[in-house]
Formats: structure tokens, C-alpha cells, sequence
């Protein structure tokens, strides 16, 4: 029997998903655990690897076509398979599954698996009479996710190249032509989602500038210290460290609106917006930063590293896009001076930072000369008003004023 | 910032009371009938003044006779009245199950639609406290067998009102669970108008890593276990389900999505029980979200102790739920 392929189910709320390449040709052997297909699915891009051994004998869905989950897609002839047929008489097939069924797996952990690419046959499972359980997998992703972290910072920093192509100055250019493209998934979900936002949260904002000299000191002299073990803070990593700390006092920005609640959630989870490469279909994820407000600059700088790259790279997992509580949206890398986000759901705010610039400033009553960063909360009305607002900005204020009190 | 307003708390029996007034006002359809309901201002003082305000043709007390007015209301309420029948206790209730089963729940569909019975019986369900096996019904599992007929259970005293004013404005019987031992507990219940609606479970507490089901007064417990549980760094979501029939089982399901584990608390038996059938139901819908088996805690399978230590150690209790919660998510 040969072995189908379906579109697996890779997040709750997935029920379509695009093949955006294939690994794989027909006629290629392919073991378990290797890469079949980059698949789009609504939240994210995500690796399909093979369960199975054996040869590819059908890639029924091809390169960009979108399909109910459960569809099947491709079609694997086990080892040997070929072979069977051709010879009938030979009854031996059954034993390899027999042995197989010894593993016991609890359902959550199996579709986990799955969705993580993890071998069960390398897990060794803790529940009752060995059944391998959602902690398990969870622990092998933990470790896994590590020590790729670990390898990033630890490799030597990559020059940064510039890679904007150059048009030629004649010639009509491919970009110049009428054309319709259809959305992307993430495209769809980037607009069902903000219009829902805009649409339904009563928005507004408020914007403060903020005096960045002592910061950007500050991180000159810890990125010298810290140069020889690879690792260098960015603003952004400071200022999710601000933002997540400002929360203790004013707790109503790490809160949801519930229509006859408002719910205040425990964990200081703080997104931030990563926009995604051209050549992987453009958009833009939140990666997640878990328990910011108990995070070292340092854990936070890589953790966010490692986001980013992934994100460009190979896409985020459920896991590293949700149950943000607090957005933060920095577009100071491009230069831009400032500009206004819209709240990512359930979020109750979300910061939109600009660069910091150098200009003429007025210290102590004197001119000089300073570097400013502005940065613009857009609020939900329904659970933070226009004072708790100024409060926020206030206490992220002092901090980022301040910075010495971010190393404790 | 926020607007302090000072929050109207009141008793649960105060609440039930309250709905019932307010719909009798609105509706001269709706009257309220029952064993000592009227002059004795009801064996629990549900219906305090009421035989006062309204009269004793809109407040009636009953012989000792369930089955006789039960049918008598049921015939009332295919006749265009809108009853509502105290039974003292659900226990009581076992005497008038023909009518209030066999007629009551059956009648929309045996007469082809003719005849609908909008009617609400309600009263005390579960262990009053040393009440013996015979006193101490819990219905719920045996009558939320049958179809046509709902089901709600409130926890707190904005749900009894808002609750009751529902089931008693509801075109069909519906089958009111009140616990005797939350009469005299207090809540916020505002002076607006309001109705909680059937069919949507709340939760209670949020948590991550098991959720938790139940009905009624086992809520207590259950929000006790999960402080509990807490401490030991294993936080649960508690759902209340507020209504049997119909069964939000979709919040059920959607919060199981997040926790991977599920214990239901349910304080009948366990044989072919309310929780029996949500087990199944989440185990049909959302099997690969599962880390375990869904575990139950329930009443002991024996008739009720008398004995007030046998009693305690046969309700589902703070205890149990937690060894079933750390049993669930493989920390037993």
C-alpha cells in the first residue's frame, strides 16, 4: 500500500494550506524525518517532514496551490514496495508494524510531533507505562530551540550587506506592469485582522519624546563589553525590557478587553512586529517574548534574534506567534521619525517607535546638541484612557531616562 | 480610571426571588405554585412577600401532592399560563416524574407541535446537608436523559436571577437546579434589568494546564482546588457550564484546545451521567488535543450517607478534584 501524505493540520484555526515548495522530486527516497515541503498556512510558513521511509511516488499538489486540510498530497511507495507487487507470493508484510505499536503516545503529543518535525521513535515517553506525553515533546523542542540559539550567538557576527537592487534606469522594469495578485494567506489574515482591530477598537494616541543619549551610552559600553561573546543589544531589546517592566505599575496595559470584562493577564508576553523578507511573500509576524518583565537584556536580545532570523527564514511556530499581551512596532531602523500602529488584538496597546535622532535639543536651559527618539502609543479606549496613557509614558519615560535600573 | 460604584450584594434565595417578582409584574401569565410556597412564605423563604404582593390566586400552596399539580400546571401552561412549580426538593420530584417527563417534555412533540409547555420547575437538587439517601437527589444526570426538556444549574446569585428570568420567559419546560446549600450565599446582582442567556458556559477562573468542568455548588470546590493546585504550580481553567441543556460544549472544547487536559465535576453518580456524557463529548471532538483521558470526580457510587463524615467523604470534595487534576496532567 503506498503511504498518503495529507495537508496536516498545523495550528487550531488552520483549515487551508498552500504548498509554497517542494523538497522533494518523484522517484527521491526519503527517510523519516526529512524535509518534504514548505507549507503556508494561515498564521505562519512551516516545514512538513516525512513520518515514513521510503520512495515518492506522486506529488499530487504542485508549488503554490492552496488545499482543504486532510487533502492528500503527495503518495510514498514503502521500501520494497515496487518489488511486492511485482512478486505476490511473498506474505512477510505485516511484522514491522507489530513492532511499531509498542509506543504508546497521548494524541496532543502526537499531533505535537507533527507539528514540530520530532521523531517519536528518539522520545522517551514519562507518563504511565512509558506513554509519551505533551511535556516530552515540549522538552525535546525546548532543547532543540536552544542550542540553536545558543549556536547563533555564539557565531561570528555576519556583515551586513546592503540588498537593494538596483533598477536599471531603462527599460520598462517588471514592477511598472498592471498586474492582479491574489492574496497571500497571511496577507488575508493581515487584513481580516486589521480591519476587525481598526474597526472595532476605539483607537487613539498619544506620543512622547524621549532623551536617548544615556541609553545609547549605555549600549555602546555594554555591546563593547559583551563583543567578544557575541552578542549585541539593539534599542529594540532595550525597549521591550522598558516596556515590559513599566506593566507592574500600570497593569491595565497588559490587559484584554472581554465586552463585559476586562481581563487582566498574568504573563508579560511582548510581541514584536518582524517583517518578513520579500522573496518569502513579504507581510509581517509578532514574534512572541514570553515573561519579558523577567527577562535579562541579554535572554531578550537573543530571544529576539533568534525570532527574527527564524522568522525570515523558515517561519515562526504557533508557539512563537501567540498569547502576546503588549505589542511593540520599531521602525527606528529605517530612519522613520515617527508613525502610529494598529492594535494587534487581543492587545490593549501597542508602541510604534522611531529612530533616534540626532538634533538640537534644549537641556537644562541650554541648546545642544542630542539624540531624541519619539514613540506613539495607540490605545484601546475601552480599558486605558488618556491619563493612564501619560502615566505609561511616563514610567517608560524614566526607565529609558535611566537606563542603569534595566540591569537589575 | 475606574468608576468605583458600589456593588448591590444580595442572597441567592433573594435573587431567585427577585426574578420571579419582576416576571409575575410583567406578565400576568406567570404564577407560582408549590408546597408551602404562599403563607409559609416558602419552606426556604425563596418566596418571601410574595402571597402579599400578588395574591393568593397567583401564589398557591399545594397539598403534599407532586404529581397532581405537577400535571395540573402542565396542563395550565399547554392551556397559555406561564407556572412555576417549587418542588421543596427535587427529591420529591421522583413522584411526578410521569408528568413532568412523560408529558411535560413530550408534548411539542406529541401533538405535532399544537401544544407547547412553557413551564418552570424548579428547587433544591443535591445534598442539602444529613439529609439521607432518599432526600438527597441529584437529578441532574437522570433527567437530562430525556429530550425536550432544558436544563440550568446557576453557581452564584447574578446567575440564579438572570438565569431564572430566562428559563421562565423560555417557550419549553425547563428544569431548574437550585442548591439548598447556596441559598444563603451572597453576590453582586444589579438593579438593571438583565438575563443570563442559556447555552453559554462562563469561565470562572482562567488557568493553563487543566480545564475544569462542573455545575452548580461542585464549582466551590473546584475554585477551591484550583487555589490549591496554583500553589503547586498547576493552574486551571474552571468552566462553569451554567446550563445542561442545552451544553456550551464548544467553550468546553476551546479552552481543552489549550490545556490539553479535563477533569469534569459533577456531583451525580458517575454511571451514565451528565459527566459521563461530556467526557464523551469532548473526547469525539477534540481527541488529538488530549495529553489524557478526560477523569471525572462524582458522587460515590452508593446512596447518600446520613453520617455527616461518610457524606463529606462521598460529595465530590476539594480533595478529590485535586488528585484527579494532578492525575489528568500527570502529576499524581
Amino acid at each position: 500500500m503506498p503511504i498518503e501524505i495529507t495537508m496536516p493540520r498545523l495550528s487550531d484555526t488552520m483549515e487551508v494550506g498552500t504548498i509554497l515548495h517542494w523538497h522533494v522530486a518523484v522517484g527521491d527516497s526519503v527517510s523519516s524525518g526529512d524535509l518534504l515541503a514548505d507549507i503556508e498556512t494561515d498564521k505562519a510558513t512551516m516545514e512538513l517532514q516525512s513520518f515514513d521511509d521510503g520512495q515518492v511516488s506522486q506529488l499530487i499538489v504542485s508549488e503554490g496551490n492552496q488545499v482543504d486540510v486532510g487533502t492528500v498530497i503527495a503518495t510514498l511507495l514503502e521500501d520494497g514496495e515496487a518489488k511486492v507487487e511485482e512478486v505476490p507470493e511473498a506474505p512477510t508484510p505485516t511484522i514491522q508494524k507489530v513492532v511499531e505499536t509498542g509506543h504508546r503516545v497521548s494524541p496532543v503529543a502526537r499531533r505535537l510531533a507533527e507539528v514540530y518535525g520530532v521523531d517519536l521513535q528518539t522520545v522517551q515517553g514519562s507518563g504511565p507505562s512509558g506513554r509519551i506525553i505533551k511535556r516530552d515533546i515540549l522538552q525535546v523542542v525546548d532543547t532543540v530551540s536552544e542550542t540553536t540559539a545558543a549556536a547563533k550567538t555564539t557565531s561570528a557576527p555576519t556583515p551586513v550587506v546592503p540588498s537593494t537592487p538596483i533598477q536599471p534606469l531603462v527599460s520598462a522594469s517588471p514592477w511598472q506592469e498592471e498586474r492582479t495578485v491574489p492574496l497571500s494567506n497571511m496577507r488575508q489574515i493581515i487584513a481580516k485582522r486589521l480591519v476587525e482591530s481598526k474597526q472595532t477598537i476605539p483607537h487613539y494616541q498619544v506620543t512622547m519624546s524621549f532623551d536617548m543619549d544615556p541609553l545609547l551610552e549605555m549600549r555602546k559600553t555594554l555591546n563593547k563589553q559583551l563583543a567578544s561573546v557575541g552578542i549585541k543589544l539593539s534599542v529594540n531589546d532595550f525597549l521591550v525590557r522598558c516596556c515590559a517592566l513599566s506593566m507592574a505599575t500600570n497593569p491595565e496595559f497588559n490587559a484584554s478587553f472581554g465586552g463585559d470584562s476586562i481581563h487582566y493577564h498574568g504573563p508579560v508576553n511582548v510581541g514584536i512586529a518582524i517583517a518578513l523578507p520579500e522573496e518569502r511573500g513579504g507581510g509581517l509576524v509578532v514574534g512572541t517574548i514570553k515573561h519579558a518583565d523577567q527577562k535579562s537584556l541579554r535572554t531578550i536580545s537573543q530571544e529576539s534574534q533568534y525570532l527574527s532570523k527564524k522568522a525570515r527564514e523558515n517561519g515562526l511556530s504557533p508557539d512563537e506567534i501567540g498569547d502576546t499581551t503588549f505589542t511593540i512596532s520599531n521602525l527606528g531602523m529605517f530612519g522613520v521619525d515617527n508613525f502610529t500602529a494598529i492594535i494587534n488584538p487581543p492587545n490593549s496597546a501597542i508602541l510604534a517607535v522611531g529612530a533616534a535622532i540626532e538634533k538640537p535639543v534644549v537641556r537644562g536651559g541650554e541648546l545642544a546638541v542630542g539624540n531624541e527618539m519619539s514613540a506613539t502609543l495607540s490605545l484601546d479606549h475601552r480599558v486605558i484612557d488618556g491619563a493612564m496613557a501619560a502615566i505609561y509614558l511616563k514610567t517608560l519615560k524614566e526607565l529609558i531616562e535611566n537606563p542603569a535600573s534595566l540591569l537589575v | 480610571m475606574s468608576v468605583a460604584t458600589a456593588q448591590r450584594v444580595i442572597e441567592f434565595r433573594e435573587a431567585l426571588r427577585e426574578a420571579m417578582i419582576e416576571e409575575m409584574r410583567n406578565d400576568e401569565r406567570v404564577f407560582l405554585i408549590g408546597e408551602e410556597v404562599a403563607q409559609y412564605n416558602g419552606a426556604y423563604k425563596v418566596s418571601k412577600g410574595m402571597l402579599d404582593e400578588f395574591g393568593s390566586r397567583r401564589v398557591i400552596d399545594t397539598p403534599i401532592s407532586e404529581s397532581g399539580f405537577s400535571g395540573m400546571c402542565i396542563g395550565s401552561a399547554m392551556r397559555g399560563l406561564r407556572p412555576i412549580v417549587e418542588f421543596m426538593s427535587w427529591s420529591f420530584s421522583l413522584v411526578a416524574a410521569d408528568p413532568i417527563l412523560n408529558n411535560a417534555a413530550k408534548m411539542l412533540y406529541m401533538s405535532g407541535g399544537q401544544f407547547g409547555c412553557p413551564i418552570v420547575f424548579r428547587g433544591n437538587d443535591g445534598a442539602g446537608g444529613q439529609l439521607a439517601s432518599t432526600h438527597s437527589w441529584c437529578v441532574e444526570s437522570l433527567y437530562a436523559n430525556v429530550p425536550g426538556l432544558k436544563m440550568a444549574i446557576p453557581y452564584d446569585p447574578y446567575d440564579a436571577k438572570g438565569l431564572l428570568k430566562t428559563a421562565i420567559r423560555d417557550d419549553n419546560p425547563v428544569f431548574f437546579l437550585e442548591s439548598e446549600r447556596l441559598l444563603s450565599t451572597t453576590g453582586h446582582v444589579p438593579e438593571e434589568e438583565y438575563t443570563v442567556p442559556f447555552g453559554q458556559a462562563l469561565i470562572r477562573s482562567e488557568g493553563t494546564d487543566c480545564t475544569l468542568i462542573s455545575f452548580g455548588r461542585p464549582l466551590h470546590f473546584c475554585l477551591e482546588a484550583s487555589e490549591e493546585l496554583a500553589k503547586e504550580g498547576i493552574y486551571c481553567e474552571v468552566i462553569d457550564g451554567r446550563t445542561i441543556r442545552p451544553l456550551d460544549i464548544d467553550t468546553m472544547v476551546h479552552s481543552v484546545r489549550k490545556t490539553n487536559a479535563c477533569v469534569v465535576v459533577d456531583q451525580s453518580w458517575s454511571f451514565a451521567s451528565v459527566g459521563s456524557e461530556i467526557a464523551s463529548q469532548i473526547h469525539a471532538i477534540c481527541f488529538d488535543d488530549l495529553d489524557n483521558y478526560v477523569h471525572r470526580v462524582h458522587s460515590d457510587d452508593v446512596p447518600t450517607p446520613y453520617s455527616h463524615n461518610l457524606e463529606q467523604a462521598y460529595l465530590p470534595n476539594t480533595r478529590k478534584i485535586c488528585e484527579a487534576v494532578r492525575a489528568a496532567t500527570y502529576n499524581a
